[in-house]
C-alpha cells in the first residue's frame, strides 16, 4: 500500500467525522478500481446519502460505491437476568 | 427484583426525531428505570439537545444518563445536560443518584469516562504535557467514578453507568488499534475497588455485549448499533450484604 493511498483514506475518514450531516467515526473506506467503496452502518437514510456527498466533495469525479447500510427496524427488547 | 432498561449511542439528530419516544413511552410495562449510556446526540448542539430531551420528557420511569464524546462535540455539553434535566432526567458526571424502585434502593453512579487503553497497551502520564493531560483526564474520571460508586454503599443495587468501556471484553470486534480511544483499565480498577453489581457502557458500536471486570463485576455494552434494540433490560436481584446474613452479623 503506498503512502499516497493511506493519506487519501485518512482524508476521507476525517471528512466523514467532521461533516455535521454524518459525524460518523466508523465508516470503512477502501479506494479500489478507481472507486471509493464505503461500508458500515448509520441510523438513517439521510446520513447514508450524505456520506456519498462527503466522499464526492473530497474526491470530485471519483465514483462512490456506497454500501453503507441503514440501521434497520430495531428488535424487541430482551431481558437478561444479572446473577 | 428491579428491571433496568439501558441503551447507549442513540446519536439523536433531526433525522431521528420521534424515533424513540413511541417506544420509551411504553417502557414502564417492561422496566422500572431507563439508563442512557452517552452519545445521546450526534453533535451535542443545543438544537439536538432539546430535540433529544423531547424524546424522553415525562416518561413514566426515572431516566438517568451520562454524556458521551459526541455530546461534547459542539462544545456545549452543559446545554445537553440542562435540556435533559429540564425534561425530568438526571445526568451524572462523577456523581451518583439513589432511586426508590420497587421497594429497593437503586444506586447509580455515572461518568462519561475516557480513553487511555488497557494494561500492556496503554498511555502513561509521561513525556509531553499533552500526553500527561490526556492520561490525567482519565485518572481524574476514574477517581470521581470510584468516589461516586463508593457513596452507594447502602444501596440495595449499585450500577455504574459509563460511556467509555472499563474492559477489553466488550470491545471484542473493534479494531485493536483503537482500543485506547474506546476505554481505559483505570475505570475498571476504580469499579473493582469501590464495588458495584453491574456496569453499563456504550461507545463501542462494533464490540461485544458481555464482559467482566478483573474482580468479576458484570459489564454490559448497550450501544444501540450493537444491540439493535431500543433498549436492553437487566433484571437485578437484590444483592446479599453482610447485614442480610444473621450469622455474619453475629460474627
Amino acid at each position: 500500500m503506498d503512502m499516497e493511498y493511506q493519506y487519501l483514506v485518512g482524508k476521507l475518514q476525517e471528512a466523514m467525522a467532521r461533516d455535521a450531516r454524518v459525524s460518523a467515526l466508523d465508516i470503512r473506506i477502501v479506494v479500489t478500481g478507481g472507486r471509493v467503496h464505503i461500508t458500515g452502518e448509520v441510523p438513517t437514510e439521510e446520513r447514508r446519502a450524505a456520506l456519498t456527498e462527503v466522499a464526492t466533495a473530497v474526491l470530485p469525479g471519483t465514483p462512490v460505491l456506497n454500501e453503507v447500510t441503514v440501521l434497520g427496524a430495531l428488535g424487541a427488547p430482551v431481558h437478561e437476568r444479572i446473577a | 427484583m428491579i428491571r433496568v432498561a439501558a441503551i447507549g449511542d442513540t446519536h439523536y439528530a433531526e433525522d431521528t426525531r420521534g424515533l424513540f419516544r413511541p417506544i420509551w413511552e411504553r417502557l414502564a410495562e417492561d422496566a422500572d428505570v431507563l439508563l442512557l449510556a452517552g452519545d445521546l446526540t450526534n453533535l451535542g448542539n443545543p438544537a439536538q439537545a432539546r430535540g433529544f430531551a423531547e424524546e424522553l420528557r415525562g416518561l413514566d420511569v426515572p431516566v438517568v444518563a451520562v454524556l458521551g464524546n459526541h455530546d461534547y462535540h459542539a462544545g456545549t455539553p452543559g446545554e445537553v445536560r440542562r435540556a435533559i434535566e429540564a425534561a425530568g432526567g438526571v445526568v451524572l458526571e462523577g456523581e451518583s443518584v439513589t432511586l426508590r424502585v420497587n421497594g429497593s434502593q437503586l444506586g447509580v453512579a455515572g461518568a462519561k469516562g475516557f480513553g487511555g487503553g488497557f494494561v500492556g497497551a496503554c498511555g502513561h502520564a509521561f513525556g509531553e504535557q499533552e500526553m500527561k493531560q490526556f492520561i490525567r483526564v482519565t485518572e481524574a474520571a476514574a477517581t470521581r467514578l470510584h468516589d461516586a460508586v463508593a457513596s452507594l454503599h447502602d444501596a440495595d443495587h449499585r450500577i455504574a453507568l459509563l460511556h467509555y468501556s472499563p474492559v477489553k471484553d466488550t470491545l471484542a470486534g473493534e479494531r485493536l488499534e483503537i482500543y485506547p480511544f474506546l476505554g481505559s483499565f483505570q475505570l475498571a480498577e476504580a469499579l473493582d475497588t469501590a464495588g458495584a453489581d453491574l456496569v453499563v457502557h456504550g461507545h463501542a458500536h462494533h464490540g461485544a455485549e458481555k464482559g467482566l471486570t478483573p474482580r468479576g463485576i458484570p459489564v454490559r455494552n448497550a450501544a444501540m448499533p450493537l444491540v439493535k434494540r431500543p433498549y436492553v433490560v437487566y433484571d437485578l436481584e437484590r444483592r446479599a450484604r453482610p447485614a442480610d446474613d444473621p450469622a455474619a452479623v453475629a460474627r
